[in-house]
């Protein structure tokens, strides 16, 4: 390590100085442990700040010092002081062992101890409260997160649907429902610039199991295969495939699971005209 | 006075102190309770408070002086962070921010007290001061008595944050060659 740049870069002033974060305190420290120039150049810098502090000094009143001393104790150091209360707690103990049997020991109890009991017992029942508040909010706090959350991804929705019906690239071809399901209504969003199709699925039933819905575009009057849409359709715009510029028709029919090379025309649903 | 007492040296000091001896105590007082309670004055501004605050200071020194590791730096070092601290603590416990209230009026305190009670002759204080310019001067004590950082400094001064760090760095290094350390 190039102890010099070190030094020179200032962080043993800044470490003296008392400005350094807590990781450059711990470098420090470690690093003048390790190299001798560098704990000699930390010892320069506070001794020559010591000195320049010693030149300010300011005596505090007289009385001071007897008023601080007054507060200390030097006969034993304090590990000491800790054996003898335990000592004490000891005697004590004993002391209780040895009350003879038959001997009536009145037992006192101050009124401290009865209102730190009442007050244990209030605090138990707050506690048990303030816990219970606390679940309740608990909930209700994920309850409106999820509501929340719910409702970003419908403005989100209304928002994408708003922003491609605006758009004069985009192609509006509504698809009603037929005899099968009259009140099926699909709109197909048309990009004439890129021929990417958007869904937009405003009133279909659920497929059964097994069964998935699938669009189609009528290219010179055979149908071409669009993809399949996503069962949960409800409340998003799906992205199917790129349609044949010369389409002009789209349909969805109801088929198995995965598609079929070609669509079954009593399972169709929904059929628009361009 | 503190020249009047036994000299002990960092080492011996350090050890009877751990050793929870009275005569280290006070020698310890004697000598450093004049540049602690400076600190605790530049940082409070209220002789009165100065004096709970250099009572609460000591006495944390006393209770702690087990904790203090040499290996980590001089134990004034060591003692001014905990007089510092402590002052600064006092003034938030009060709701007001150490020396920030009004900062022409602290550089006017900075430089009263840097003529304060000379420990050397006063022929020694003329020479530091004119060492230490009084633009770095009023930087060196800013950071190192009142516990500002140097960004606050910048702030307060309207001073580039490098021009702090710099006329620091110059003026710490005037210091080693004053003292000759």
């Amino acid at each position: 390590m190039n102890t010099q740049a070190y030094i020179e870069s200032g962080i043993l002033d800044e470490y003296v100085l008392g400005v350094v974060s807590p990781q450059e305190k711990q470098e420090v420290e470690r690093l003048s442990k390790i190299y001798p120039e560098i704990k000699a150049e930390l010892s320069r810098v506070e001794a020559s700040l010591e000195s320049y502090a010693m030149e300010h000094q300011r005596t505090p009143p007289a009385r001071l010092k007897a008023d601080i001393f007054a507060q200390m104790n030097f006969d034993e150091p304090v590990a000491e002081s800790q054996d003898l209360e335990e000592q004490v707690e000891d005697e004590t103990a004993q002391g209780g062992a040895q009350i003879p049997f038959g001997q009536t020991v009145s037992v006192v109890r101050p009124l401290w101890s009865r209102i730190a009991v009442a007050a244990s017992i209030l605090l138990a029942i707050f506690g048990g409260w303030a816990a219970l508040q606390l679940s309740e909010t608990r909930q209700k706090n994920e309850q409106l997160a999820i509501e929340m959350s719910n409702l970003q991804e419908t403005a989100k929705y209304s928002e994408t649907l708003a922003s491609m019906y605006r758009d004069p690239n985009f192609k509006v071809i509504r698809m009603p429902g037929l005899e099968k399901s009259a009140e099926s209504s699909v709109v197909a969003l048309w990009n004439q610039q890129t021929n990417e199709v958007l869904l937009d699925v405003q009133s279909l039933p659920a497929a059964p199991t097994g069964k998935q819905y699938q669009l189609w575009s009528i290219v010179e009057g055979a149908p071409v295969d669009m993809g399949m849409l996503d069962q949960d359709f409800a409340g998003k715009v799906l992205r199917m495939k790129a349609t044949n510029p010369n389409s002009v028709a789209f349909a969805i029919t109801l088929e198995k699971e995965g598609g079929s090379p070609t669509p079954t025309m009593e399972e169709m649903y929904v059929l628009g005209k361009v | 006075m503190a020249t009047q007492k036994p000299n002990y040296s960092e080492e011996d000091l350090v050890e009877s102190l751990k050793q929870n001896d009275r005569a280290a105590f006070e020698y310890l007082y004697d000598r450093y309770s004049g540049a602690l309670f400076s600190v605790i004055c530049k940082v409070l501004r209220d002789d009165e408070k100065a004096e709970d605050v250099m009572q609460d200071a000591f006495l944390k020194i006393w209770k702690s002086i087990k904790s203090y590791d040499p290996a980590k730096g001089r134990l004034f070092t060591w003692m001014l962070n905990i007089a510092r601290n402590s002052a600064i603590d006092a003034v938030r416990s009060e709701g007001r921010k150490p020396g920030m209230d009004d900062i022409s009026e602290n550089l006017d305190r900075t430089e009263i007290n840097a003529s304060y009670q000379p420990s050397t002759s006063t022929l020694d204080l003329k020479a530091l001061v004119d060492t230490l310019r009084p633009e770095r001067k009023v930087l060196v004590d800013m950071v190192y008595f009142q516990g500002y950082t140097q960004e606050e400094v910048s702030k307060k001064l309207d001073i580039p944050l490098g021009t702090v760090k710099s006329r620091i760095r110059t003026a710490l290094q005037d210091l080693k060659l004053y003292y000759n350390i």
